[in-house]
């Protein structure tokens, strides 16, 4: 094979060995806690202890006479300071007409903490133990206030208020679609379904917890911290502190793991930035793991009522859900959309819905805020449509699978516009579904079945067909391009890695342009002196990214054309380019890539540019799940999983892979074991710690059958690929959830088993079988 | 702070002398005086597996062992499996081959739990495996392409076929 071909091998659509990863399996990788500059100092926060008190000024002396102790900031002297909230964007209203509200997000608190585990004051000291004692030492006198962390609770009329001078909890409310016109759908309905669904809390959990190491260097303040977003946090960071954003730089380095927990600006990112320029010597801080259960965001928490009204034959006549949505105390902008927005545009999946009556409410409790998880919305949305559509199917007696295919959106209508008026370019669901049962075996079910209960085990089977929509919206991104002279093609982009390869997929889509072995890429990312844009969210980074980075490497090539025409002596329109050199055509006068950006300088040569997305991506999937039951324990084994998946374009086919079954398991989490708990009465948090919050091991299942169909491109990005971060997990937890449902329902207790909330514990499931 | 205690241990085959505060952990020594930050830590309650290291040849959790424990050991972490400018050690290779890491936080302490099962198991089971590996957390990889990796580095330790 000569040496292009062989280059070509590590282009788009190959499997190749990720670039990120020799570093990180030797250790080398570079988290924020692995980078420790001269002169470093440690942080630790102070946090309430209570879900809702009042407290006076803090006496600070005793605690600064402490070994070691250089510092101790509170929510007062910040006040007194200027530095500001975090303010939410109005972008909703409340049912009042008022604009959307929730209690000020303080870099430390002040008065007033509304959630256990709230930042109250931040010890600056020599050493990492000596700043944790002081703060452990720091006495702040509480004085209780009634709290509620349960959010219909929240809604009663004598509720404690979260904060003075609202009148009631509501943060923020959203109706949608025709509720007469579903009304009357309703009553004229051959079959209606009604099912009360809760989709639990839940903590993103990556495995690097929070971390930010803050400095300052020439007069500007310096950020290095583990975020997928970089260019918020600076911006968030200078209107906090009152600087102008060029006198903030933020970098990130290795990210270890993100699932939305980490978008978007934390207060105590701002207590950082605030230590660091009141020391001017850099102060660090790595959360503790209790410390991100606390305070970092949870995702989901909504409550739903949803109803599904069919006509004789099963097709959907219109969809109703009534939700509410926990965001915690002092919610953030995303997460009241991602329950009030977001979510909701899926609500009505791949089917043909014509009619919905869609009401939510966010409401305010003495939690955490809710923010971004892996799925941010629609894995509540897909869940609730999956469950109904399961649910429809059983009280029809109708097949699962067949319920759905009469109810799919046909090709021919695309591009459809849904009742939450929503635009899909491309989908051919049933195309999709049809190789899921086949993957799946679906037809042999029966046998599988019989197989298992003579193991004295309870087979059920679970199916979930479903799209997503990804790109957060944010559909411009711009790319930097750049030929080095020590033989590089450098790409400098805005958005963040943080597991998902995305250097690797950059990697690959240069190689696809300039045609030179993948070792000769190298791409960089996290720092907001180079680069600036929204970060990495929402599925959104290759298709956006990735469609910049062509435009750019293709501009570069260009530039290098008329580059190498001077070098060269010919007119550009005869120049050549093919693997790493430049010719003249009919020739064999060339010059290589490399040697041409020496001719230009130190900086070789390069262009910055930009693509633009039409539209968000909606991939979308079949998977099927099946599930054994032990009647004796009630204990749920995952025993077969098959999805097919149309991303449209693949540009990583073994990175995609790993996107979708570790997402997919992260969906199991939700289904089975997972839970975020506050003790209603304390306010207390139950599970805060890696023992009191299951999350699945390696004891559980892996031998996922994955397929994808390439043949469905997007139509709206340049790639024509379609966002995959989160697809594995929207499309996991109801799967399994319905493989629980139909065991219980084969067995009997299909009564019992719509009434189960997630997650389906073995006690949850032994109760099923109990119940009268 | 109690006064410094005097403590000698070899870690990655390297002599190590140093006086420390009796209640350092191994790990804070190791990420901390030693500054080999390729051991993390991830958890505050011993359950992550981040912070893995080999404590003579056996995996243990470098933040539950008190630094003071491992007097006279020898310790090895995952910056002591392969030179730096060298080819990676069998259970390195085999994770980057299978895709057995996503952010690659939980890795090395995935990889130190993989080679003190393989030390003393060459070669284990699938079920072995993932007992091995039940006390490591990862969030991201649904640990399919982790107990794949593991099995392809101990076929390769073991001059198997692959």
């Amino acid at each position: 094979m000569n040496a292009p071909q062989e280059a070509m091998r590590f282009g788009s659509g190959h499997a190749v060995r990720r670039i990120e990863d020799p570093a990180l399996v030797r250790g080398q990788g570079q988290f924020t806690d692995d980078v420790n500059p001269d002169g470093q100092t440690f942080a630790a926060f102070v946090r309430s202890p209570m879900a809702h008190a009042r407290f006076g000024a803090i006496d600070t002396t005793a605690v600064l006479a402490m070994p070691g102790v250089l510092a101790v900031h509170t929510g007062a002297e910040l006040v007194a300071a200027g530095v500001k909230p975090i303010v939410m964007a109005p972008a909703l209203k409340r049912p009042d007409g008022q604009p959307m509200a929730a209690a000020p997000r303080l870099a430390l608190a002040h008065e007033v903490v509304r959630c256990v585990g709230e930042a109250v004051a931040l010890v600056v000291a020599e050493t990492r133990a000596q700043a944790k004692a002081a703060a452990d030492a720091l006495m702040v006198d509480y004085d209780p206030l009634p709290a509620v962390t349960d959010p219909l609770q929240a809604l009663a009329p004598d509720a404690p208020r979260v904060f003075d001078g609202l009148a009631d909890n509501v943060c923020a409310e959203s109706r949608y679609g025709d509720a007469k016109a579903a009304a009357a759908a309703f009553e004229r309905a051959a079959h209606v379904v009604r099912l009360h669904l809760v989709n639990q809390r839940l903590a993103p959990n990556p495995m690097e917890p929070r971390s930010v190491l803050a400095w300052m260097a020439d007069g500007r303040l310096n950020m290095r911290l583990s975020s997928q977003m970089p260019t918020a946090v600076r911006g968030g960071v200078a209107t906090a502190l009152d600087l102008h954003p060029d006198d903030v730089r933020v970098v990130v380095g290795d990210v270890g793991g993100g699932f939305g927990m980490k978008t978007g600006l934390y207060p105590e990112d701002i207590a950082m930035g605030y230590a660091a320029r009141a020391l001017g010597r850099p102060v660090k801080w790595q959360a503790e793991r209790l410390e991100d259960f606390l305070s970092a965001v949870h995702g989901r928490d909504l409550i739903t009522e949803a109803e599904l009204a069919l006509d004789a034959s099963g097709r959907v006549l219109a969809l109703r859900c009534d939700s509410i949505a926990n965001v915690g105390a002092s919610a953030i902008t995303a997460g009241v959309m991602i329950q009030l927005l977001i979510g909701p545009w899926v609500t009505t999946s791949i089917y043909d819905i014509p009619l919905i009556d869609l009401h939510a409410r966010a409401v305010l409790t003495n939690t955490a805020a809710t923010g971004a998880y892996r799925g941010a919305g629609r894995p509540e949305a897909i869940y609730t449509i999956e469950r109904l559509m399961d649910a429809a199917a059983h009280q029809m007696g109708m097949d699962a699978a067949e319920l759905r295919r009469r109810n799919m959106i046909r090709p021919a209508q695309m591009p459809y516009k849904t009742a939450m008026a929503q635009t899909y370019d491309v989908g051919q669901f049933e195309k999709i579904l049809d190789q899921g049962l086949a993957l799946a075996d679906w037809a042999g079910f029966d046998a599988r079945r019989a197989e298992s209960q003579a193991r004295g085990r309870l087979r059920g089977r679970g199916i979930a067909t479903f799209l997503e929509w990804t790109g957060g919206n944010a559909l411009v991104e711009q790319s930097t391009v750049r030929v080095t002279p020590d033989g590089f093609i450098e790409v400098i982009a805005a958005t963040m890695p943080m597991g998902q390869g995305i250097a690797t997929s950059y990697a690959q889509l240069a190689v696809d342009v300039f045609g030179v072995p993948i070792e000769k890429v190298r791409v960089l990312m996290g720092d907001t002196d180079r680069a600036n844009g929204f970060g990495s969210a929402g599925s959104r980074s290759l298709f956006t990214g990735g469609s910049a980075l062509q435009v750019t490497a293709r501009k570069v090539l260009d530039l290098g054309k008329e580059l190498a025409a001077d070098a060269l002596e010919a007119p550009a329109a005869d120049i050549e380019y093919s693997a790493g050199r430049y010719t003249v055509a009919g020739t064999d006068l060339g010059i290589g890539l490399f040697d041409l950006a020496g001719r230009q300088g130190e900086a070789g040569f390069q262009a910055q540019d930009s693509a633009t997305a039409g539209a968000p991506s909606w991939p979308n999937g079949c998977h099927v799940c099946e599930v054994e039951i032990d009647p004796a324990t009630g204990s749920v084994q995952v025993v077969a999983y098959a999805s097919v998946n149309d991303i449209g374009r693949i540009v990583s086919p073994v990175i995609v892979k790993g996107q979708i079954e570790g997402g997919a398991v992260q969906g199991i989490g939700q289904a089975l074991c997972e839970a975020v708990v506050y003790d209603d009465d304390s306010g207390q948090l139950l599970s805060a710690s890696f023992m009191d919050y299951a999350m699945p091991n390696a004891d559980g299942f892996r031998d996922f059958k994955t397929a994808f169909d390439t043949s469905i491109p997007c139509t709206t990005n340049l790639l024509g690929a379609k966002g995959v971060g989160e697809l594995g997990t929207i499309g996991a937890t109801p799967a399994v959830v319905n493989a629980v449902v139909d065991a219980l329902h084969a067995a009997g207790r299909g009564e019992q088993a719509l009434k189960l909330q997630m997650p389906l514990t073995s006690e949850r499931v032994w109760r099923a079988f109990q119940a009268p | 702070m109690t006064a410094p205690i005097p403590l000698k241990l070899t870690v990655n085959g390297q002599p190590v002398d140093l006086a420390l505060d009796p209640a350092t952990l191994l790990v804070d020594l190791l990420r901390g005086p030693l500054g080999l930050t390729g051991t993390h830590v991830g958890c505050d309650t011993s359950q992550c597996g981040a912070c893995t290291v080999l404590l003579d040849g056996r995996a243990v959790k470098a933040c539950n062992v008190l630094a003071l424990q491992a007097a006279g050991s020898a310790v090895t972490t995952v910056e002591g499996l392969a030179p730096a400018d060298g080819p990676l050690h069998p259970v390195q290779e085999a994770f980057v081959a299978c895709h057995g890491l996503q952010c690659g936080f939980c890795t090395p302490g995935m990889i130190m739990s993989a080679c003190g099962l393989l030390a003393q198991n060459p070669q284990p089971t699938e079920a072995e495996i993932v007992d091995a590996i039940e006390g490591n957390l990862c969030r991201c990889t649904g640990y399919v392409n982790i107990v794949a990796a593991i099995q392809q580095a101990a076929n390769t330790m073991t001059g198997g076929a692959r």
